[in-house]
């Protein structure tokens, strides 16, 4: 047609919008693949199937929809030979197709989802290992019960540069505790709860080896649990911003065999070495 | 329309004519995008090269940057405002303030919007909050540093950070002008679209653009009163002593607090609560834009338009519903987190519904490629990207590990800013010549386009790599983690990728402000468009037609019908 805005035919805005599209899809996906999740160390790998089977399904979504994109647009660009263009606008058929479609591919993913999530924030076994993490401004304190299995009480107006996590040693139940600075350390394939609070603002409990993260809120006792299954040293990270120095908020998990956890709170707090161990026969220890 | 003659200040500063404030709102916007844009380049400068001296920006910022290294606390005020800047004072004002005010008349056959005193008082309100927030940066302990969203207590005790200082207060306030303003605009559109639309047009003839600035007015006339509120009281926090958000036993700088009583996560349910609508009031209008672009140069009616305003609605309804998807691990109640789950993945259907009807208004055209339809096409592709990998959020146990790391800030940097970004800069290449009477250079706009469209996928689609991989956000220094070490070169990459980016948006300014003078006159309607405000005069004058409004005989869509002489039939044409 004569009276159409200038430059917007027989360039080839077309061809390239359909080409760079195209460039962009192959290129996004084939780097994706290059970049995993870290390396798994513990029980939460369902959590993992799960990413896998949506990064499956919005992976093949995203390289049909981009692909027929560029399609369309290489295809109808207005100067190809005989171009015209159809008042056809409505298609019910069509409509519902997509609109159930989508519906249906959401709703197996919604139920996992949240049946996943109900096995992740479930109650923790009775037979879990209970630390409270403390945070604060930039460090994490890692409170261990001890042998009573019993936090001592702490007392905000305790705090100290040498009682970090305002511990009232008056309280029979803080006899036995003792504390990590940036360190926290687990045994292998025993559950582990960890209780959280915070001292100042909020921080974040960030494993990324465990598929962990929790916010830790001032005021409230926030908790998590989960099975260490690999030994070795893992990095803690801060996920919510709290200050200056969040970037340096790091501490260490340190996940320990049975026996070499038992050997090390031997030898550093040994006041603590029942709780290494329950009987198999006895009843659990409840940290309540 | 008569008016008496119009003096500097009443046309150009104190107007009510709802398209000069249009075009008062670009000019803030722009102004503000373009200081976000700088904030963004220097947040990339931090992490593509760690902690390396810049002896030059020393002069610049002399505390910031003291002898070149940028200080972490520098970096986290950065990121604040780089988030607040672009949120509220490019993305809300542009695409809603903006083109809400100057399109929404000039679509539904209107004079003015329904409240033209209203119209000024709003954008005069908003102008002394971006002065604040601006200003924020030269003040002691340096800009707001609790991140865009302000939580507390970071945000709320004055020794927690520098930034939360003086420059938290003035964020505050400046947000407190921003929420007045905005709710004024919003009950302005919702007023006129009901009230006002010309003889005809009923609301199933509106053009999307219009539907959406309907939602939107509504969006924020019932979402931001929440962050009023929550600002007020955060502002009381901070200087009358109250607890709201603060509870007993906070300990900061060797100070025990007496605060007692408050909860923190009452702040995140205030700020969510606005900031999920939020997100779509950024959104929608984009993809009214878009489908109003589109139809256009695709000659084409938009593929299922009743649907496509249901999915307005649908979309508008539900982002009410959907607060608590960003605190599945805040402490909130995992049960309430897997409601949350269900309203958030719903909203995938209508999105998915907008997606494939675009793809079917494409299919079967004939496409013109100017600028306006390249950053609409643009909008599609985004939309798709960043809305699929809203998925792995929205499922609350794959958000445990993804939550606050890189995958989020590749996620609404491609749903949000991104569709929200192109839709805006579609709308300005789409309707410049109304808003000036002349043509921008198409091909500056081009070259604008393909800058930008490639470097932005280059800049925010390796975010996703970095996110899996457990990159965290608002970190100054990731090389800090043993674990994140490997990803620098990635970080190298988006930094290069965003300098150009950046560099692709100065000749979108340079084309905005000098096709103002040299542009290529315009015509009525040089794209041939079946809108009602291609029936105003090139260069309309204050009440928009001459002579008679015109009716609407019709919906704005009528291209290629079969039989029909021209490719188009003007909405106004019976």
């Amino acid at each position: 047609m004569a009276d159409e805005p200038k430059g917007s035919r027989g360039s080839l805005q077309g061809i390239a919008m359909a080409v760079v599209i195209w460039a962009i899809v192959v290129l996004s996906s084939l780097f994706y693949v290059r970049y995993g999740v870290p390396e798994l160390a513990s029980d939460r790998g369902y959590l993992d199937s799960l990413y896998y089977v949506i990064l499956g399904i919005t992976g093949a979504a995203y390289i049909l929809y981009q692909l027929a994109l560029g399609y369309v647009i290489y295809r109808y660009r207005g100067d190809r030979p005989g171009a015209t263009s159809s008042h056809w606008h409505e298609s019910h058929k069509l409509e519902l197709t997509w609109t159930i479609g989508t519906a249906a591919i959401l709703i197996p993913i919604v139920f996992t989802g949240l049946i996943y999530w109900d096995r992740v924030r479930g109650p923790a076994p009775d037979d879990a290992v209970t630390v409270m993490a403390v945070g604060a401004q930039f460090q994490w304190d890692f409170h261990y019960p001890g042998a009573d299995g019993e936090f001592g009480r702490f007392d905000p107006t305790l705090y100290a540069i040498d009682n970090q996590i305002g511990l009232d040693e008056g309280d029979a139940a803080a006899a036995d505790d003792w504390v990590l600075t940036n360190q926290l350390v687990l045994p292998v394939n025993r559950p582990a709860r960890i209780l959280m609070r915070s001292k100042d603002v909020q921080h974040a409990l960030f494993l990324p080896n465990f598929r962990v993260k929790q916010d830790l809120v001032p005021g409230m006792t926030t908790e998590v649990w989960f099975t260490p299954v690999k030994t070795g040293s893992y990095e803690v990270a801060c996920a919510e911003l709290c200050g200056l120095g969040h970037y340096r908020m790091r501490a260490f998990l340190e996940v320990m065999e049975e026996a070499d956890y038992r050997q090390w709170l031997n030898d550093n707090a040994p006041a603590a070495v029942a709780d290494a161990a329950p009987p198999a026969d006895s009843p659990p220890v409840s940290a309540e | 329309m008569e008016h008496g003659k119009q003096s500097f200040v009443s046309r150009y500063i104190f107007s009510f004519d709802h398209k000069m404030i249009g075009k008062q709102y670009f000019t803030l916007a722009m102004t503000m995008g373009f200081i976000g844009g700088i904030l963004a380049v220097l947040i990339r400068l931090q992490l593509g090269f760690p902690s390396k001296p810049w002896p030059f920006l020393e002069n610049l910022f002399p505390v910031g940057m003291a002898s070149g290294i940028m200080t972490p606390e520098f970096y986290v005020s950065l990121f604040t405002m780089h988030g607040t800047i672009m949120v509220f004072f490019l993305l809300s004002l542009l695409p809603v303030s903006g083109f809400g005010n100057f399109l929404i008349p000039l679509q539904i056959g209107a004079r003015d919007m329904a409240f033209p005193f209203l119209n000024m008082l709003s954008f005069w309100t908003v102008v002394p909050g971006a002065i604040i927030i601006i200003i924020s940066f030269f003040v002691e302990g340096g800009a707001a540093a609790s991140g865009w969203t302000a939580y507390p207590p970071l945000s709320a005790i004055r020794s927690a950070i520098p930034g939360s200082d003086l420059g938290q207060t003035l964020w505050l306030v400046g947000m407190i002008f921003f929420v007045a303003s905005f709710t004024m605009g919003g009950l302005n559109f919702v007023v006129t679209i009901l009230n006002l639309r010309t003889r005809g047009l009923r609301m199933m003839r509106m053009p999307l653009t219009t539907w959406a600035q309907f939602v939107v007015g509504i969006l924020g006339l019932l979402s931001f009163p929440a962050l009023a509120a929550g600002a007020l009281l955060l502002t009381f926090d901070r200087s009358l002593g109250t607890s709201f958000f603060l509870p007993a036993g906070i300990f900061i700088g060797d100070t025990l607090m007496p605060h007692e009583g408050g909860t923190p996560l009452l702040w995140q349910h205030l700020f969510w609560f606005l900031g999920h609508p939020e997100v779509y009031i950024i959104m929608l209008p984009a993809m009214g834009f878009t489908s109003d672009i589109l139809a256009t140069f695709c000659r084409r009616p938009i593929f299922g338009y009743r649907s496509m305003v249901y999915a307005i609605g649908a979309i508008g309804t539900l982002s009410f519903l959907v607060w608590g998807h960003h605190m599945f691990v805040s402490g909130m109640s995992p049960f309430l987190g897997s409601l949350f789950v269900v309203t958030t993945l719903a909203i995938a259907i209508p999105s998915a519904v907008k997606a494939f009807n675009w793809l079917f208004t494409i299919a079967r055209a004939r496409i013109q490629f100017t600028s306006a339809s390249l950053f609409g096409l643009g909008v599609v592709s985004l939309f798709v990207t960043g809305g699929l990998t809203g998925i792995f959020l929205g499922t609350n146990a794959v958000d445990i590990q993804l939550h606050d790391t890189y995958f989020v800030v590749g996620h609404f940097h491609f749903i949000m800013a991104g569709a929200g970004l192109f839709g805006a800069f579609g709308a300005v290449y789409y309707w410049y010549p109304k808003m000036f009477g002349r043509m921008l250079s198409e091909r500056l706009g081009k070259i604008h386009f393909w800058i930008t469209f490639v470097a932005y996928y280059a800049v925010f689609f390796p975010m996703h790599y970095l996110g899996v991989s457990g990159m965290m956000r608002r970190i100054y220094d990731p090389n800090v983690y043993e674990y994140l070490q490997p990803l620098q070169p990635v970080n190298l990459f988006i930094t290069i990728a965003a300098f150009v980016l950046f560099a692709g948006q100065l000749i979108f300014i340079y084309n905005y402000f000098a096709s103002m003078a040299r542009g290529k006159p315009a015509t009525e309607n040089p794209w041939n468009a079946a809108g009602l405000e291609w029936s105003t005069p090139p260069h309309p004058g204050h009440g928009n037609w001459e002579g008679e409004i015109p009716d609407a005989h019709r919906w704005p869509y009528d291209y290629s019908e079969p039989g029909k002489k021209r490719d188009f039939t003007p909405q106004w044409e019976a």
